[in-house]
């Protein structure tokens, strides 16, 4: 029974991590956008005499669309900045209390990210209703909403990957610790 | 205890005054009667909140009085433009923050939308007394702008729109210097204290005297829940020294804009006036920004036309003539 | 509690937690929301916080350099165009002893100044410059302290992604910062060079190393080829930015689309590189954007606590002398840089530091200079050395191991010790730049 839980959990989890990387998809190609429209303002600017006047709006909104859709692939690859020379240490002397200490972190985690849920939600109501913006009126305005909403569904989405970390450690705890180890290169790299 | 925030640093003027004028002042007459003490805890310069957070600061209770610079927030409080969108009026700053002022309290939009960020308005703050244009060649009148490129930020970008082929280039401050002097731009829009702090005379060495006009930036707010709290002769203590605050600072503005342009013409700046049809030639060219606003606002039920209305008068009977009527596109 | 106490309290449990491996924007964002809970007893303030503090810091306009930056970067370093500086470095070093570790040192500077990072850094060095070390016998240790050493560049010389953080934390310019960063960088590859030629000289066996048999000069052209691309891309970054033509978001971009431009007229960027090099750089921005709305949490929290007023307090009523802050912070830096990576360290002492440099009149762009070389020493010591971990890593060579890899660094550390003491007492080594 408690089995057939966890499949279905697993599965779950398998759901959760693949949005992840549609939205991680998404927020790569922002990446991209940035580049443009920064250098379509310098040439039209410099060359045209026709500077784009939502510049900084534009960059502004790409920003938190960059680090907010990629943010639940971060969690979900484990590169959350972190120092995790203590577990290592753990880790082959006292497998089980490492576990737990594990599953304690990620909890806390998705606790933290389940209040920035909670704290954006309205936000996000209140900008939809009031139709608030930033930037200059008659220059370029972008509206608020969208930037809480993707706020508000990343945090929800890291949480819930967070959430199935700690029921899942039990598991597959041997395959994070591997997949950690494979990563300790590119995730220290991820420190600059 | 009061905590007041500001996301500018201490020692900016308007930060400053706060410390040590509006305090102390309040803390004086408090005093007198002895009956109420205020234990002020003083956190600016990103301490608590940035420039532009300070609305959202005391609207969720991080801070309990603070200075919010509206222009960041067109669209939270868009009344609060009125002075931006009413240019070639008065280069006085304390004309038109009395002015403001007492529009917001005659008419209820401002308060309201200020209500609507749970706080309460205390001052308007004028501290800067008129943008002027600054550039690397001699110029007069806007026939020189066509074609050219023009540093600035804020709505006072609007202020080119009719220009021909006339570019605002946005910038900080901070960067209008550097900008000038690799003539990324060939003028740049700032009032003659930043023209000074910035060195701009090295760059560019002259000044049209185009006296835009003053213009609201700053508002004194408190949140609506500490206020509800305080006795009321704390809060009539506060609304007073507030009235004072925004005369005093109006007047540093204006003293120290003085002060600055003598530095500028010592720094080796020239500073051109602008003739009297100039200025009525670029008023003329400009979109009816007044109009705009008041139909903004007019069509969210709020007394936009009024309003405009109101502080023209205001300015007429300080003895102010508009450069342009704002009022003669009103419906 | 007094605010002195929260703030103490506070810094003790997140070192505590991120010590035990929690993720350290998570401890920085939990320790704050419940200091502020505990210590107003108003659980909606603290939602409040979190609510203004979250999305505020991401969208402030000059962290687009943060991605921009990187991606420069990461297209840099995939085009090849850092193993061909050390290439032309090399032909010219050749015969000192020494030699390969000095041009070593002088690409890496090279280099840093396309590159927003040392990890970048350090993996491309580990694989061209070690292997050649070892080739003319040079000792295995020096050879990897080389590279973990010099790799710090990469985070000195602009552009570089701490010299942006700190800018937010202090609120000052990133384009000032970048300018500071320049002498400061060379400074220090100049003192690696002179301690390379020491050890020649005194401790030649620590050094090791043949003289090269071929003198195999480059050709001009071929030095032309190999060095052209990099120095094009750095007159039109750290050009733009000097001349105000373009802010640093501005030359990021502009160098983001001239590196790909580079790489791709080299037929060196396949489809599939290029998406990795897109795929990593969200992958860091969005971490370090997360650390810092934790990290601005956190300072926010300190704040509302108070401390900030009461630190300024404390240092009015005791006098306390420049130098005593200084040896205080250097002390601080160093202690945490065992366990932290650089961000974090400029996270979490600038907040509480700031407000005890700012009355006394010091320039913040310089504070910022000693702030970022002093958390950087962190990325050689052990035992959480970024750099050397990174070199360890890439270099995949079981005759190196972990502990050879921090024992070279040492020295190179020690020498960064040096500058950043240098640095404290002669500032116009940081800010003579500026106007
Ligand atoms: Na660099
Ligand atoms: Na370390």
């Amino acid at each position: 029974m408690s089995n057939l839980l966890l499949q279905g959990v697993s599965k779950l989890s398998k759901i959760a991590n693949s949005v992840a990387v549609i939205t991680n998809t998404v927020g790569t190609l922002m990446v991209l956008c940035l580049v443009l429209v920064v250098d379509y303002d310098v040439i039209a600017r410099g060359a045209f005499n026709k500077p784009f006047g939502g510049a900084v709006e534009v960059v502004q909104f790409t920003m938190v669309l960059i680090v907010f859709l990629q943010l639940p692939d971060v969690v979900r690859v484990n590169r959350l900045t972190r120092s995790d020379g203590f577990l290592a240490i753990m880790q082959p002397r006292f497998p089980n209390v490492t576990m737990w200490v594990r599953r304690f972190i990620d909890s806390v985690s998705a606790i933290l990210m389940a209040l920035i849920a909670i704290a954006i939600w309205p936000e996000f109501v209140e900008m939809l209703e009031t139709k608030d913006y930033f930037g200059i009126p008659g220059v370029f305005t972008a509206p608020w909403w969208p930037i809480k909403l993707v706020i508000f569904l990343s945090a929800s989405l890291c949480s819930l990957i967070f959430i199935f970390k700690v029921i899942l450690a039990a598991t597959n705890i041997q395959l994070i610790r591997m997949d950690e180890m494979k990563d300790k290169a590119i995730s220290a790299g991820e420190k600059l | 205890k009061a905590v007041v925030i500001d996301g500018y640093p201490a020692k900016s003027m308007w930060v400053d005054e706060f410390s040590n004028f509006f305090i102390p002042e309040v803390n004086e007459r408090l005093a007198k009667t002895n009956n109420y003490k205020i234990d002020w805890q003083e956190s600016y310069g990103g301490t608590i909140v940035k420039p532009k957070g300070v609305l959202d600061g005391i609207k969720l209770g991080l801070g309990d009085i603070g200075i919010v610079t509206t222009i960041f927030h067109n669209s939270k409080l868009p009344s609060q433009s009125l002075a931006g969108v009413t240019p070639f009026i008065s280069a006085d700053a304390r004309v038109v923050a009395k002015a403001i002022d007492e529009i917001t309290k005659e008419f209820p939009t401002m308060e309201k939308e200020f209500a609507r960020q749970k706080q309460v308005y205390l001052a308007t703050g004028v501290v800067l007394d008129t943008y002027q244009i600054f550039s690397k060649e001699r110029i007069e009148s806007i026939k020189d702008l066509e074609g050219s490129k023009v540093a600035g930020a804020g709505i006072i970008l609007r202020y080119l729109d009719g220009i021909e082929n006339a570019a605002g280039v946005r910038g900080g401050l901070t960067d209008f210097y550097n900008m000038v002097s690799t003539g990324l731009v060939d003028h740049a829009m700032l009032w003659p204290e930043a023209a000074e702090t910035f060195k701009i005379a090295e760059v560019a060495p002259f000044m049209l005297k185009a006296d835009f006009g003053a213009v609201n930036t700053k508002t004194v707010t408190t949140n609506s829940r500490f206020w509800k709290k305080l006795p009321s002769e704390v809060k009539q203590v506060i609304q007073e020294v507030a009235i004072e605050y925004r005369d005093h600072v109006a007047n540093i503005a204006m003293n120290r804009a003085k002060k600055s342009l003598d530095a500028y013409i010592a720094a080796g700046g020239t500073v051109v006036t602008m003739s009297q049809e100039a200025r009525k030639e670029w008023a003329d060219s400009m979109p009816d920004l007044a109009a705009e606003w008041a139909e903004g606002l007019d069509k969210k039920g709020e007394p936009g036309t009024e309003m405009l209305r109101a502080y023209m008068a205001k300015l007429k009977a300080a003895g102010f003539t508009p450069t342009r009527d704002w009022t003669a596109g009103l419906k | 509690m007094s605010p002195i106490e929260i703030g103490v309290i506070s810094v003790i449990a997140i070192i505590v937690l991120v010590y035990l491996g929690l993720y350290i924007p998570v401890a920085l964002g939990v320790v704050s929301f419940v200091s502020i809970w505990l210590m107003r007893d108003d659980f909606e303030l603290s939602m409040n916080l979190l609510k203004i503090a979250v999305g505020d810091s991401v969208m402030e306009y000059t962290f687009a350099t943060v991605p921009l930056f990187t991606f420069m970067g990461l297209i840099v370093s995939k085009a090849g165009m850092g193993a061909d500086i050390y290439e032309v470095m090399n032909s010219g070093f050749k015969k000192v002893k020494g030699g390969i570790g000095m041009a070593t040192v002088g690409a890496n500077a090279v280099f840093a100044a396309v590159t927003g990072s040392s990890i970048a850094s350090a993996s491309v060095f580990a694989k061209v410059s070690v292997p050649e070390m070892l080739k003319y016998d040079y000792n295995p240790r020096f050879a990897v302290g080389v590279v973990a050493g010099s790799s710090v560049l990469g985070m000195i010389i602009p552009p570089s992604a701490m010299l942006i953080i700190y800018s937010f934390v202090a609120e000052q310019s990133v384009g000032e910062m970048f300018l500071a960063g320049v002498v400061p960088g060379i400074l220090l590859a100049a003192a690696y060079i002179a301690a390379i030629w020491l050890m020649g000289k005194f401790i030649p066996k620590y050094v090791g190393g043949k003289p090269a048999t071929e003198y195999e000069w480059m050709s001009f052209k071929e030095i032309f080829s190999k060095t052209a691309p990099l120095v094009s891309l750095i007159t039109i970054v750290l050009g733009g930015i000097y001349t105000g033509w373009l802010t640093p978001v501005e030359a990021g971009a502009a160098g983001a689309a001239v590196g790909l431009i580079i790489a791709l007229i080299r037929g060196k960027m396949s489809l599939k590189s290029f998406w990795e090099a897109l795929i990593e750089t969200g992958h860091i921005t969005a971490s370090i954007l997360f650390l810092i709305t934790a990290a601005s949490i956190y300072s926010r929290m300190l704040g509302l606590a108070g401390l900030p007023n009461e630190l300024a307090l404390i240092l009015e009523q005791n006098q306390m002398s420049f130098m005593m802050i200084m040896v205080i912070y250097v002390c601080l830096m160093l202690f945490l840089g065992t366990l932290l990576d650089t961000s974090s360290i400029i996270l979490i002492v600038v907040p509480l530091f700031l407000p005890l440099i700012e009355p006394m009149g010091l320039s913040l762009v310089w504070f910022g200079i000693i702030t970022v070389i002093g958390a950087e020493i962190g990325l050689l010591t052990p035992p959480l050395g970024i750099s050397c971990f990174v070199i360890k890593a890439s270099l995949d060579d079981d005759r190196i191991s972990l502990k050879d890899v921090f024992m070279g660094s040492l020295p190179f550390a020690f020498v960064m010790l040096v500058v950043l003491i240098l640095l404290i007492n002669y500032p116009v080594l940081s800010i003579g730049i500026l106007h």
